[in-house]
């Protein structure tokens, strides 16, 4: 790896190496600028540290201390951040699936939320550009949607779980397909074939998932990039002209400054206002970034709620990746819908501590009582939704008096579902129900408190007023900073973000391209 | 029969196989002569019946394994496949006449089994959710696996028609000559095994290049074989049978291919008892090189029947 010295001015230093930091590396290493990417976790190595072991796999979370309130807490962990190279695309549940292109001009066209500055076409080009560098295996034809190119490899196969949603949907009426997924059905390169083991959303041991860690973080490396790990980003400086000169981090308890001529924070929906609020200056009071005042508002997560069930066959749903087949039908259809928004729903598989932790919060059980229930464990049958929650000004990340281990002031984060967001869960668990009952499952019953992926609290829109970034990801105050992961998302969709953080990234290092060349950077 | 076995025993050796010396151009070829090339005939059939058999007997046993035999009727193929196996090292061995009837009778068994698994398997296909669709012509049974049992079958009921013809006469079967019903079975059959790694190769994305071969060389083999058996028949086929070789050599490095496939999956070799199953099937590739026998075999009796009817001479033809 080559290496830098943290006064050496490199031309990006890039804070965090998930799906927006990673990608970006590679990519800005590639066209020939010098980068170093800092990441607050370690650099693992699969195959030597990842353990067939659910409490031990914790380690791939962000778990440190952080406060969330309001109405309706999001849970912070496993379903929504990662501290690792490679963050949360290290345990991602890898389904990689496009906007439907509507949602860009959701505010026009389908009246909620607001506007992406992009346009659906420019994106469906830079979404088969991650398609191809992940090689996603997905289905020959996708049922919803414009025309995509073929997925580069074919769909896995379906385990019992996909199936019974299968035939859920077959029997509501909806179509269903495989999933899009970011793990390998043949070799390719290093990485050998998806061998079915199920701990995808604990850490991939055989390398067939195609993360961050595993694609665009070698890439990084063999175009030259510096990856220098359990690195704590603190504060981003900033000089008397207003621009950013590189930033502040912890490592090996020390804190160290890495010069840079451009900074680009792709630290998730949390970590990334947290650092331009931590960031202000005299200059900059409110933060960095922020002459809007909306960084750190605007938060959005996606309803994760699910009906479960119980088959008189055995299911044995750990067997191979979690969501192996969908139905985005309530993403494309409009009618009959008392709210905004969409959702679709993915079978699943729970390692069994994950399943003794819903019966327990969502039914309450314990005792011999949870004993019993879990005897079933091979019988038991799910699915679960990811569904779009509007965006709300209110629901916002702050900081914390307390401070964390690094002596930094830790995240607020503070969240209350809307009307709308209630009545989507509602529409999608009574959907789900249906879909059970309809394959004969017994013991039905809902969970309905569960959220999962994040954005938002750094938006881009179309002028300074109104966002944080613009189109290119580029903050309107700042010019040599930029923002690239799911906080710039104006609205979330009703799909996993990771496809759509990758494929914004490939364009954002195309248009950094593009400006360097025409020496606007 | 007694009798053709020891005109056979008693027959000269010919040196330079069974095609005449440039000394008997223009004259009808000898009893001998057609005696050879039809045991010869007979034999390569014989040894791809069995072949294609072997392949059949390894192949559903790793495969249903994998699906822990969880239907009773999934030993079928492994006891068919066994049988006829037995069958055609007895066909290679047996002097002319011995155990024919009984052989022949195993080999329907054979094409039987493959015709009653190919329906098992399509029932399975249309049992699984989205029936015939990508998902279920990848993962679910593979519709062109049993009817391997049924090519393994006619091979070997075919070698047996020829063994069975006194030399004088023409072979033929169910009133067609048996030279055009090898060509052009041996060409379906090609065809069939080309399409069946197509799709298996589909799924595996074409991940190498070398899964192109299997399924650009043998159609073109099966093309001009089919061919040759359509069009009337002359004394030599040197493209065709140059392809067929390819084709040959193309099978048996598959088996290579593949096991190099079982060394990419996880744990590799080390893990065998998880990849031999997962991974690609080393058992099928050869299946071409048995083919390419049996396409070789039908070029014989062409070029035989051309000779015979004394309008090419076999030699006179240029390559």
């Amino acid at each position: 790896m080559r290496c830098h010295a943290d006064t050496d001015t490199v031309d990006f230093v890039i804070v965090g190496t998930g799906a927006g930091g990673g990608t970006l590396a590679a990519r800005l290493a590639e066209q020939g600028f010098s980068v170093v990417a800092l990441d607050a976790g370690p650099f693992f190595r699969p195959l030597l540290d990842f353990a067939s072991d659910e409490t031990a796999q914790n380690q791939l979370f962000w778990t440190d201390k952080r406060v969330s309130s309001g109405t309706n807490p999001i849970k912070m962990g496993g379903n929504n951040s990662g501290k690792a190279v490679g963050g949360s695309t290290v345990h991602f549940a890898m389904v990689s699936l496009r906007f439907r292109p509507e949602w860009f001009k959701s505010r026009s066209i389908l009246g909620y939320g607001a506007d992406w500055p992009l346009d659906w076409a420019e994106m469906w080009h830079y979404y088969s550009m991650a398609e191809q560098a992940l090689a996603i295996a997905g289905p020959i034809h996708y049922p919803w949607g414009p025309k995509r190119p073929r997925y580069p490899y074919r769909a896995h196969e379906l385990n019992a779980a996909a199936k019974l949603l299968a035939r859920g949907c077959e029997a509501l009426g909806y179509r269903w397909s495989e999933t899009p997924l970011a793990t390998v059905s043949a070799p390719r390169g290093k990485s050998p074939p998806c061998v079915y083991r199920g701990f995808c959303r604990f850490g991939c041991s055989t390398n067939a998932k195609q993360s961050a860690l595993t694609v665009w973080i070698p890439r990084a490396l063999k175009a030259g990039a510096e990856i220098r790990d359990l690195a704590m980003a603190g504060r981003i400086d900033v000089d008397h002209q207003g621009c950013a000169t590189g930033v502040h981090y912890v490592r090996e308890g020390q804190w160290r400054f890495q010069n840079a001529r451009n900074v680009i924070v792709c630290g998730y929906a949390i970590e990334t206002p947290r650092l331009l609020l931590n960031s202000e200056t005299a200059c900059f009071p409110d933060g960095l970034a922020n002459s809007s005042g909306l960084v750190g508002r605007y938060l959005m997560t996606q309803a994760n709620q699910a009906a479960w069930g119980r088959m008189e066959d055995e299911v044995r749903w750990y067997k191979g990746p979690p969501s192996l087949a969908l139905t985005e039908h309530w993403n494309y259809e409009d009618r009959g819908k008392d709210f905004f928004g969409g959702y679709c729903w993915m079978g699943q598989g729970p390692l069994p501590i994950e399943w003794v932790s819903v019966q327990t919060s969502a039914r309450g059980l314990w005792g011999p009582a949870l004993r019993t229930e879990m005897m079933d464990y091979n019988h038991q049958i799910g699915v679960k939704m990811v569904g779009e929650m509007l965006p709300n000004e209110d629901n916002r990340v702050t900081l914390d008096d307390d401070t964390d281990q690094y002596g930094l002031p830790i995240p607020r984060i503070t969240y209350e579902w809307s009307e709308n967001d209630k009545r989507l869960i509602n529409h999608a668990l009574n959907q789900m129900t249906m879909s059970l009952a309809a394959i004969g499952a017994t013991r039905i019953f809902p969970q309905d408190d569960d959220t999962n992926h994040l954005a938002g609290t750094a938006r881009m829109g179309f002028n300074r007023e109104t966002s944080v970034v613009n189109s290119d990801c580029r903050s309107w105050d700042i010019p040599n900073l930029w923002i690239c992961d799911g906080s710039v998302f104006p609205t979330t969709g009703g799909v996993n973000p990771a496809l759509t953080i990758q494929a914004l990234a490939l364009r954002t290092a195309d248009r950094i391209k593009h400006l360097a060349a025409r020496r606007e950077l | 029969m007694t009798k053709d076995a020891d005109n056979r025993s008693a027959a000269p050796p010919i040196s330079g196989g069974a095609i005449p010396e440039a000394s008997n151009i223009a004259r009808a070829p000898s009893r001998p002569a057609t005696d050879r090339v039809y045991e010869r005939s007979a034999h390569d059939l014989h040894a791809a019946a069995g072949l294609i058999a072997l392949s059949v007997l390894l192949d559903s046993a790793v495969e249903h394994y994998r699906g822990s035999y969880h239907n009773k009727a999934m030993f079928t193929p492994l006891v068919t496949a066994t049988i006829t196996l037995t069958a055609t090292a007895h066909g290679l061995r047996a002097p002319a006449g011995l155990g024919h009837a009984g052989r022949r009778g195993i080999f329907v068994l054979a094409v039987a089994t493959g015709a009653v698994g190919t329906g098992f398997h399509v029932y399975d296909i249309l049992a699984k959710p989205g029936g015939i669709s990508w998902q279920n012509l990848f993962y679910a049974a593979p519709l062109g696996a049993p009817s391997a049992l049924i090519v393994s079958g006619l091979a070997g009921f075919l070698a047996e028609h020829i063994r069975a013809t006194p030399p004088d006469e023409s072979a033929r079967v169910f009133g067609h000559s048996v030279s055009r019903s090898a060509a052009l079975g041996s060409a379906l059959a090609l065809v069939g095994t080309s399409a069946e790694a197509a799709l298996l190769h589909f799924r595996g994305a074409f991940q190498n290049p070398a899964m192109f071969f299997p399924v650009t060389l043998p159609p073109v083999a099966a093309g001009l074989l089919g061919f040759a058996g359509l069009r009337p028949a002359v004394g030599a086929y040197p493209v065709t049978q140059a392809c067929l070789t390819a084709t040959a050599a193309i099978g048996l490095a598959g088996t290579g291919f593949h096991a190099y496939g079982v060394a990419r999956a996880m744990g590799g070799w080390r893990n065998w008892h998880q990849n031999l199953l997962d991974g690609p099937p080393i058992p099928t590739p050869p299946s071409f090189a048995a083919l390419a026998l049996a396409g070789r075999a039908a070029l014989r009796l062409l070029a035989h029947d051309a000779s015979r009817a004394g309008h090419t001479p076999a030699r006179a033809v240029p390559p």
